[in-house]
């Protein structure tokens, strides 16, 4: 998995691409700590390229998602393709996420 | 109608070695021209059993393997992965999409596969999760 962590505006972007699994969801981890680090409280990840999401993966999106929600932020993801949207919503945490189609509509909501 | 065996194979209790051992596996089922929600299903799948296989069950023990069996009859595809440790209480898996749940980091492997097959049996104490998935 590649991932591309760029700035628009007060917007931190996370852009990933292949598989998130076991195997590389502590990357992720890694990428998430260092934008909270630099006190960004509002990431959106961009799925378009991602093409695959285990438990593992799901994992690293909620501690995210809370540790963002304890400095009053807000973790956005746009461009998630139907399987993974498959797999949220039979794990429901769909709910937990903003969700949008394209990355300007999820820019825009921030 | 005929079940063949696809995959019979040891996979040591080593995290690292499953991205590899699954591409291995999905590679032997294209000769089954799978859709992409099918190759979809049976990797999450995969990776779920496996997981809970060698850190749960086998809690990553290095002299302790995890046997993979895939089989077919071109109707369904059965796969079966065994670990070697004390099995565990099947009928007690917390749903993980509870709202006391739902934020929780861990719980979520079984209940996937349970969505994602077609059936999904505990066999051998909890030491062998058997998972069906019928061929569109």
């Amino acid at each position: 998995m590649d991932i591309k962590v760029e700035k628009i505006n007060d917007i931190a972007l996370v852009t990933l691409s292949g598989e998130l699994n076991m195997d590389n969801s502590n990357t992720l981890r890694e990428a998430f700590k260092k934008i909270l680090k630099e006190m960004n409280t509002k990431v959106l990840v961009d799925f378009e390229k991602l093409s695959f999401i285990d438990s593992s993966g799901i994992a690293t999106l909620i501690e995210m998602f809370q540790n963002l929600e304890k400095v009053k932020g807000r973790l956005c993801l746009c461009q998630v393709n139907k399987r993974i949207i498959g797999i949220f919503e039979i794990t429901k945490v769909h709910k937990l996420f903003g969700i949008f189609e394209n990355r300007q509509e999820a820019l825009r909501s921030f | 109608m005929t079940v063949t065996k696809i995959v019979d194979d040891n996979i040591p209790s080593k995290l690292d070695l499953v991205p590899g051992f699954i591409t291995a596996v999905l590679e032997k089922l294209q000769v089954l021209h799978l859709d992409e929600d099918e190759v979809f299903a049976l990797k999450l799948c995969l990776y779920e059993a496996l997981v809970n296989a060698i850190k749960h069950g086998n809690k990553e023990k290095s002299d302790q393997a995890v046997h993979v069996i895939v089989k077919t009859n071109k109707k369904k595809i059965i796969l079966e992965v065994t670990d070697q440790g004390h099995g565990f209480d099947f009928t007690r898996i917390p749903n993980p999409t509870t709202e006391e749940n739902i934020g929780k980091f861990h719980g979520r492997g079984v209940y996937l596969i349970q969505n994602s097959m077609d059936s999904v049996k505990f066999l051998n104490g909890g030491r062998t999760i058997q998972m069906v998935k019928v061929i569109k």
